[in-house]
C-alpha cells in the first residue's frame, strides 16, 4: 500500500520551495516588481511566484486532507506497460523524423540520388516515408502490445489506416505538411 | 446599429456567407454545412466508447484552421463545426449506454441505469427515442438561456468591473474550478499551479525568456496546442490503453439486440416525461453556467431529482427508477445535454472556459483571431458596427441550426451510430494518437512540438493515474496569460498600489469567495472521509 497522496503533497511542497527559492530567482530577468522610468510595474518573477505559492498551498492542503485517510493502491505493472507504450510511441516519432532522410542517405550511398531532403520533401514517395513508417509503427506497435502478440492482421490494419490518414489529411489540404517535412 | 439589426446581421452572416457548393443553382452556406458535418461527427464520436466530443474538437481544430486559414471569415465555419460536435456528442453518448450498457461519454453513465434495462425488455428503440427527445429538448432550453443570459452577464461585467475586479474574478474562477473538480481541492490547486507554471515558461516582458533554464527549447514556451492536446488527448489515450490492458476488449463481441412490442413514443408517454425533462433542463442549465462542474454532476443531480419526483408520482405497475423507467432516461439525458449551451455563458460573457469543450471554443477564437470572447463582445454600439457582436449572433444562429439538425435527423443518426460501438478500441486509440500528432504538426510544423505533446501526454496520464483532474491544468494554461496581463494593467492603473486587488469591495468579495470555495470544498472532503 502506498501513501500516494502524502507523497504527492510532499512532492508538491518541495517542488514549490525549489521553484520559489531557486528556479524563479535564478531564471527570470526581472524581480517581483520593476521600476522603469520612475514607474513601478510588475516584474517577470511575479506570476511564477504566485504559481509556485499556489503549488505549495495545494500540496499543504493535500497533506491536511490526508491526515486521517489514505490512500490509493498503485501496482507497478500498469506503469511498466505504459512505459513500454511510450517507448513504442517515441520509436514511432524517431522513425517519423529520421526514416526519410535516412533512406535518402542510403540511396546516396548507392548513387541513386544526390539531392538533399529539403528539396524532395514535397515529392512522392519522400514526403510520405517518415509519416508512413512512423505511423505504422505506432498503430501496429501499440495494438500488438495491448493484445500481447504480433499479428499480420494488426500490421495490415496499421498500414491501411496510415494510408487512409495520408489520403484524408494530405491529399485534400495543399498547405498542410506531414511530419517531418515542416522541419526542413 | 440597433440590437435587432445586429441579430439580423448575424443571421445573414451565416445564411448569406460563403457558399460550400451549389445545389440546383442554390448556394448552400458553408457554415450550415460545417454545422451539419459537426453534428454528424459528434454523434458518431459520442457513440464510440473511449472517444469524447472534446477529443474530436481537439483533433479537428488545427486541421480546420490549416484549411480555412487565419481570417475572420473562418470563424463561423470552424466554430460551427466545433459546436456541432459538442451538441452531437451528448446525443451520441446515449447510444452505447442504452444498447450495450457502456456509456459512450462519462455523463451518459446514469443513462445506462434505465436505458439498458429497457433494451433487455426489447424496448431499445423506444429508449433511444426518449433519449433523443430529452437530449434535444434540454439542449434547446439551454441555448435559449445562453441567448438571454450571456449579454446581461457581459454588460454587468463591463459596467461594474475594472482591471482589479477582473483579475479577482479570474482568481475566483480558477479557485472554484480547483475546488470542485475531482473532489480534492489540494489536487485541484496543484493542477492549476502546474498549468500556470507551464504557461509562464518562456513568457514575460523582459528580453530574457523566464524559466527557460537557458535552453532554446524552452525559450519559446509551450504552445497551447501541445499542452492541451497532450494533457487531454494523449494522456487520455495512454490511460485508456492501460485500462484496456486490465480488461479484455469488449468492443468486439456484443449480444444481439432484439426488439419486440410497440416502439412508438405515445403522446401520453411524452406528457409523462415532460416534467422530468423540464426539471432536468433547468438543473443542467444552472450547473452548466458554473465553470468546472460539468455534465456528469448535472446528469447525477438530474437523475436524483427525477427519482425523488418519480417516487411520489409513479404510475401503478410501472418499473422503478433503475429498472427501465423511461422517466429515468429522460431525466439524465435532458440534464447532461442542457449543460452544452449554458456552459458558453462564462465563455462568451466573461472569456472564461468552464469545461473542456469550451476550452476549444476559446482556443479556436484565439488561434484564428478577430474575435476575443469576453464582456466587450456584447457592446451594442450604434455608431460603429461591433463585428464581434455580429459574429456572436452568427454563432447563435449556427447553434439553432445544430439543434434543428438534432431534432430532425438526430434520431436517425443515433440509430445509425450503433455501428461505432463495434470499432475495437485497441485499433481506434492509436489512430486517435496519430491523428492528434498530425493535428499538432499541422498547427506547428516542427518535430519538437510532437515531443512536447508526448511529454504533456505523460503528465496527463500521471495526473489521471493519481486521481488528479487535468481540466484545472488546461483551464489555468488557457487563462494564465490573461491573468498576468490583467494583474499588470491593474497594478499600473492603480499607480503601483501593492494592494490593488483590495482596491474595491467587488474584488474583495471575489477574493473572499476564492478562499471560502476552497475551504468549503476541503471541509466537505474531510466530512466525506470521516463518514467513509
Amino acid at each position: 500500500m502506498y501513501r500516494l497522496n502524502i507523497y504527492i503533497g510532499s512532492g508538491a511542497v518541495l517542488f514549490a520551495l525549489v521553484g520559489l527559492f531557486l528556479w524563479v530567482p535564478q531564471d527570470t530577468g526581472t524581480g517581483l516588481v520593476v521600476q522603469v522610468r520612475r514607474q513601478v510595474t510588475i516584474g517577470d518573477a511575479f506570476a511564477p511566484t504566485i504559481a509556485f505559492s499556489l503549488m505549495a498551498i495545494g500540496g499543504a492542503l493535500l497533506l491536511i486532507e490526508q491526515r486521517q485517510h489514505t490512500s490509493i493502491k498503485v501496482p507497478l505493472a500498469p506503469f511498466l506497460h505504459t512505459a513500454a507504450l511510450v517507448a513504442v510511441i517515441a520509436f514511432g516519432l524517431l522513425l517519423m523524423r529520421h526514416a526519410g532522410p535516412g533512406l535518402l542517405f542510403v540511396a546516396e550511398g548507392f548513387g541513386g540520388t544526390d539531392t538533399e531532403y529539403r528539396l524532395l520533401r514535397e515529392t512522392f514517395p519522400w514526403k510520405y516515408i517518415g509519416y508512413f513508417l512512423g505511423g505504422v509503427t505506432m498503430i501496429g506497435g501499440m495494438a500488438s502490445l495491448s493484445a500481447g502478440r504480433l499479428q499480420a492482421r494488426t500490421a495490415l490494419i496499421a498500414v491501411a489506416v496510415t494510408m487512409g490518414l495520408i489520403a484524408l489529411v494530405d491529399v485534400p489540404f495543399d498547405d498542410l505538411l506531414l511530419p517531418p517535412n515542416g522541419d526542413y | 446599429m440597433q440590437p435587432l439589426e445586429y441579430i439580423l446581421a448575424g443571421m445573414q452572416a451565416v445564411i448569406f456567407g460563403p457558399a460550400a457548393f451549389e445545389l440546383l443553382g442554390v448556394p448552400i452556406p458553408l457554415t450550415l454545412v460545417m454545422v451539419f458535418a459537426g453534428v454528424v461527427t459528434g454523434i458518431l464520436v459520442g457513440a464510440t466508447p473511449g472517444l469524447a466530443g472534446p477529443m474530436a474538437m481537439a483533433i479537428s481544430l488545427p486541421i480546420l484552421i490549416s484549411f480555412f486559414g487565419y481570417n475572420v471569415e473562418a470563424l463561423l465555419p470552424v466554430l460551427g463545426f466545433l459546436i456541432g460536435i459538442m451538441k452531437g456528442a451528448t446525443l451520441g453518448g446515449a447510444v452505447p449506454a442504452i444498447l450495450f450498457n457502456t456509456p459512450g461519454t462519462p455523463d451518459a453513465y446514469m443513462t445506462t441505469l434505465d436505458g439498458y434495462p429497457l433494451t433487455q425488455r426489447g424496448q431499445s428503440r423506444k429508449a433511444l427515442k426518449v433519449a433523443h427527445l430529452s437530449s434535444v429538448s434540454g439542449d434547446t432550453f439551454s441555448d435559449i438561456a445562453l441567448f438571454v443570459c450571456a449579454p446581461f452577464v457581459a454588460l454587468m461585467v463591463e459596467r461594474h468591473l475594472d482591471f482589479p475586479e477582473k483579475t479577482a474574478l479570474l482568481i475566483l474562477s480558477l479557485s472554484f474550478i480547483a475546488a470542485v473538480i475531482g473532489g480534492s481541492p489540494g489536487k485541484g490547486l496543484i493542477s492549476v499551479a502546474l498549468g500556470l507554471i507551464a504557461v509562464f515558461i518562456g513568457g514575460g516582458e523582459d528580453f530574457y525568456p523566464r524559466l527557460s533554464l537557458g535552453t532554446d527549447a524552452l525559450a519559446g514556451g509551450f504552445s497551447i496546442m501541445t499542452a492541451i492536446l497532450g494533457v487531454l488527448i494523449v494522456g487520455a489515450v495512454l490511460k485508456e490503453y492501460e485500462d484496456l490492458w486490465h480488461r479484455s476488449n469488449l468492443s468486439g463481441a456484443r449480444e444481439r439486440i432484439v426488439d419486440h412490442g410497440d416502439q412508438r413514443l405515445t403522446r401520453a408517454e411524452v406528457l409523462r416525461i415532460a416534467p422530468y425533462i423540464g426539471q432536468s433542463s433547468l438543473v443542467g442549465t444552472i450547473i452548466g453556467a458554473l465553470p468546472g462542474i460539468g455534465t456528469t454532476l448535472a446528469a447525477a443531480l438530474g437523475y436524483q431529482l427525477g427519482r425523488a419526483r418519480y417516487v411520489r408520482r409513479r404510475p401503478e405497475g410501472a418499473p422503478a427508477f433503475g429498472e427501465g423507467a423511461i422517466e429515468g432516461v429522460a431525466a439524465t439525458e435532458a440534464a447532461n445535454s442542457s449543460v452544452s449551451g449554458s456552459n458558453l455563458i462564462p465563455v462568451l460573457g466573461l472569456g472564461i472556459p468552464g469545461n473542456a469543450a469550451a476550452v476549444f471554443i476559446i482556443l479556436a477564437t484565439d488561434s484564428i483571431g478577430g474575435f476575443t470572447p469576453g464582456p466587450s463582445v456584447f457592446r451594442f454600439s450604434e455608431s460603429v458596427v461591433n463585428t464581434e457582436l455580429v459574429l456572436v449572433f452568427g454563432l447563435f444562429t449556427a447553434m439553432l441550426f445544430a439543434n434543428l439538425v438534432n431534432w430532425t435527423f438526430g434520431g436517425a443518426f443515433m440509430r445509425a451510430a450503433t455501428v461505432m460501438v463495434r470499432v475495437p478500441k485497441r485499433t481506434l486509440l492509436p489512430v486517435v494518437l496519430l491523428l492528434t500528432f498530425t493535428a499538432v504538426y499541422a498547427q506547428e510544423p516542427s518535430m519538437e512540438s510532437l515531443w512536447f505533446t508526448l511529454g504533456f501526454g505523460i503528465l496527463g496520464y500521471l495526473m489521471r493515474k493519481v486521481d488528479m483532474s487535468p481540466l484545472p491544468f488546461v483551464i489555468a494554461f488557457v487563462l494564465g496569460g490573461s491573468l498576468e496581463n490583467s494583474a499588470r494593467q491593474a497594478f499600473s492603473a492603480t499607480g503601483g498600489d501593492p494592494y490593488f486587488l483590495f482596491s474595491s469591495w467587488i474584488s474583495i468579495i471575489f477574493l473572499a469567495g476564492s478562499v471560502v470555495t476552497v475551504v468549503l470544498a476541503l471541509r466537505q472532503k474531510r466530512t466525506n472521509s470521516t463518514r467513509a
